[in-house]
């Protein structure tokens, strides 16, 4: 028999932005740990919520959304799943939610551990999915829900209407928090956790837009990794600090014609939806193999927090991807796919998120016809992996390199 | 007498095409609401005629150049009837926001059916605080707005007389419910003509018809259901289901289902400001899977209700891929079954011809409360 060799990882540069971002996410978990050590609280939030909140107020944070995603990466979103769909819930649910009811229950999950919270932050800008799962998680838990409701918008901008509505729920969010944990609100903290949001967010929307040069100089597939930073602390100093040292990279690589993407860019497309995170390397080796980077995905722009006032605040958290109509959605990704020179769209039909995936046959059509490029679609789930095939991903994806090819 | 009366819910039920065809032939302009919630009272007082678009039970085919699979067959096959042309003549659809699949329905109906206008109405979740009723307000005004555009005419005085002949509607129905509850006689498939009919009717007329179904029940004595059950859900309007439920001999002695009584537990308050007083009904409404409730209030008010109306069990009728609802169930389950209520489930979608599981599974339920 064969001597097994063990591949030794390589070193990763601790001054790079992989190595202070990477630390930053699991950093975000390890405090929060400690945090509860300490009897300090302890709060679950949603991926969209004002993180601005939070912050100022000092509470150590943990993103149900992003430890789902943890999970499913590693291996064991099937066997969370499947501990929710014995307590009655439904497959059809999204299986972040699965996976979170999972862990309120069992209190325990080797692949991602978490801090329990003391009281939960949910805003359901992103899904009212949201809304149905802190819920049970407040009546399975016995802990206090702030609802922060962000309506899906129809029109085009958010009108006064909703920015007044969602204005009144921040403060009156602060105000719970402060009789809840016996704290106090600090405006000096909240001016400088504003200033450490914008400057995470144009430092991320500046590194992502680096995309723009042909090679790109980095593998789109990066992005869902160092999202996660700013899904999880861009309301802290060091998020931003790490974004610019990316930033700072990307540009080297393009000045001295180095990519993250290891292959010849032979094509580029936009990635559309959640990553499949259980098949992260299979759909990713189906790109790189073939020679196609993706080179953008609407999470360049989805994290685009950077405002002047507290009005411009709520208007940003009020057009995140998944609370604005088609015609805006659609906007967004042409946008993107024009400044990133995309010749092809994939988009990920994710049935765990009816939100995301509701409209995404009409809007890929228009996004297709106005740029001018091939859409393909796949079936999948971000975190559920009974529900994707590689056969069916790789076919697709062939599909959309024969028309690029054919189109070049 | 009373046989007549069902046989005009009935037919109203069954035919919304011909009501739609005979409003509009009155000269009347036809405004379609989806579920779960709309301002039927502003619709209705600014001279339209509202009519639910529930969708219906038909195979889907065109939907699919827009919807994932995964999107719940009310929401798809309302769609679907749109592109179909089944909704033609109509003047507007109104679509709220109360679930995802929602929001994302109104998106695609604009591009896929041309003709008839969609109206969004944006619904606050945190709808108790004094922000929330105000921008409930907003929301309505622009609903006024859109409407006024296709030639409605909004007026306070006008609304409040909407307001109450609504307030009398939610009356009767609540009444109808409550003596059909104690009429054993009544089947499930009258009583879902009796509900699914006032999407399809005006609510004068619909209040006129039911008043003399109270009327004529009541005049043969009350009596006892042998197997009482309480059903919840969003739609339960399946004939076969229905007809699965008689053959049973489970007698509907309550419901928790969107599309039925939970159109009609709350009235509109009164005062002077009709609009503000809608606004304030919003506020009030509650015990839905579709309105923010930490307290699951709708979960306690099923066990309550089951034990209030004598049910042996509750019946949970789940739409397929309705990701509010089945949130609910584990909960529902968990708090009826400690109160010593049996729960059963039950998956339909709009697109079932082969009903023999539910059969099976409804059979499996009578015999463990027939115990
Ligand atoms: S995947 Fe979709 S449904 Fe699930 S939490 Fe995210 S936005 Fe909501
Ligand atoms: S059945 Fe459920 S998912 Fe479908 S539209 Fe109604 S509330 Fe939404």
């Amino acid at each position: 028999m064969a001597e097994e060799v063990k591949k030794t990882p390589r070193p990763v540069d601790p001054n790079s932005a992989k190595y202070k971002l990477g630390k930053i996410a699991s950093d975000a978990y390890v405090d929060a740990i400690e945090a509860k050590k300490q009897g300090k609280p302890v709060v679950w939030i949603s991926s969209n919520f004002p993180v601005e909140i939070p912050e100022t107020l000092g509470l150590a944070t943990v993103y149900p959304e992003n430890q789902a995603a943890g999970i499913a990466a590693r291996g064991a979103g099937q066997r969370m799943c499947e501990v929710a769909e014995a307590d009655g819930y439904s497959n059809d649910i999204c299986a972040y939610a699965r996976i979170s009811l999972a862990y309120a229950k069992l209190r325990e999950c080797p692949e991602q551990e978490v801090a329990m919270p003391d009281a939960l932050l949910c805003c359901n800008n992103i899904c009212n999915c949201m809304i149905k799962w802190y819920e049970n998680l407040a009546l399975d838990l016995n802990i206090p829900l702030i609802m922060l409701d962000i309506p899906f918008n129809p029109d085009y901008d958010p009108t006064p209407e909703i920015v007044e509505y969602v204005g009144a729920q921040f403060w009156d969010a602060v105000h719970q928090l402060e009789d809840i944990f016996n704290i106090k609100w600090d405006d000096e903290k909240f001016k400088e956790v504003t200033g450490f949001s914008c400057t995470a967010s144009r430092a991320w929307l500046d590194a992502t837009s680096e995309a723009c040069h042909i090679p790109s100089p980095f593998n789109g597939f990066d992005l869902l990794n160092h999202m996660a930073v700013m899904v999880t602390a861009r309301g802290k100093a060091e998020a931003g600090e790490a974004m610019n040292v990316l930033l700072k990279e990307y540009k080297e690589n393009h000045a001295t014609g180095k990519s993250t993407f290891r292959e010849e860019e032979k094509y580029r497309i936009m990635f559309e939806g959640i990553a499949c995170w259980p098949y992260l390397r299979v759909t990713s080796r189906g790109l790189r193999d073939r020679g196609i980077n993706m080179v953008t995905t609407i999470y360049a722009d989805a994290f685009g927090f950077d405002y002047n006032s507290f009005d411009e605040m709520i208007a940003a958290y009020c057009s995140v991807p998944n609370s604005i109509n088609l015609e805006k959605s659609r906007d967004k990704r042409i946008k993107l796919c024009k400044a990133n020179h995309v010749e092809g769209l994939l988009i990920h039909n994710n049935r765990s998120c009816k939100l995301w995936s509701g409209f995404m046959a009409e809007m890929g059509r228009q996004v297709g016809a106005e740029c001018g490029i091939p859409v393909a679609h796949f079936d999948g789930d971000q975190a559920d992996p009974r529900n994707f095939s590689e056969a069916q991903y790789n076919t697709r994806v062939e599909g959309l390199m024969e028309i690029m090819e054919a189109n070049k | 007498m009373v046989n007549e009366i069902f046989a005009k819910f009935h037919e109203v039920a069954t035919s919304p095409r011909a009501q739609m065809d005979k409003y509009i032939a009155e000269g009347k302009k036809v405004v379609l609401t989806a579920p779960v919630y709309t301002p039927g009272e502003i619709i209705h007082s600014m001279g339209f005629v509202p009519m639910g678009a529930w969708g219906g039970d038909v195979q889907l085919d065109k939907a699919k150049e827009y919807c994932p699979a995964f999107l719940c067959s009310i929401a798809q096959s309302i769609l679907e009837l749109g592109m179909d042309g089944v909704y033609d003549g109509a003047s507007a659809l109104v679509i709220p926001s109360l679930c995802d699949t929602l929001k994302t329905l109104g998106q695609n109906w604009k591009y896929a059916v041309k003709g008839i206008p969609f109206i969004p109405m944006t619904y606050p979740q945190n709808r108790k605080p004094d922000y929330g009723v105000k921008f409930t307000r907003a929301g309505y005004e622009r609903v006024i707005k859109d409407l006024e555009a296709i030639g409605g005419v909004f007026d306070n005085a006008a609304l409040a007389e909407s307001c109450k002949i609504y307030n009398k509607h939610n009356e009767v129905m609540r009444k109808v419910d409550e003596v059909i509850a104690k009429h054993p006689e009544v089947t499930a498939v009258q009583r879902s003509d009796v509900f699914k009919s006032a999407f399809f009717m005006s609510a004068e007329e619909h209040t006129a018809l039911v008043e003399e179904l109270i009327a004529e029940l009541e005049k043969t004595p009350a009596g006892e259901a042998d197997m009482g059950i309480v059903v919840s859900g969003i739609l339960t309007d399946a004939p076969q289901l229905n007809e699965i439920f008689d053959e049973m001999g489970m007698h509907i002695v309550a419901d928790d289902v969107a599309a039925q009584s939970r159109q009609y537990r709350t009235d509109v308050p009164c005062g002077d400001d009709a609009l503000q007083a809608m606004a304030e009904k919003f506020k009030a409404m509650d015990n839905c899977s579709v309105l923010y409730d930490v307290e699951k209030k709708r979960v306690q008010l099923i066990a309550d209700t089951a034990k209030a109306r004598g049910a042996k069990g509750v019946v949970v009728v789940m739409t397929k891929f309705c990701d509010p609802e089945e949130f609910d169930y584990p909960i529902i389950k968990r708090v009826c079954e400690a109160a010593g209520i049996p729960v059963a489930l039950v998956e339909v979608d709009r697109q079932m011809v082969q009903f023999e599981q539910i059969r099976t599974n409804l059979e499996t339920f009578r015999d463990m409360l027939s115990m």
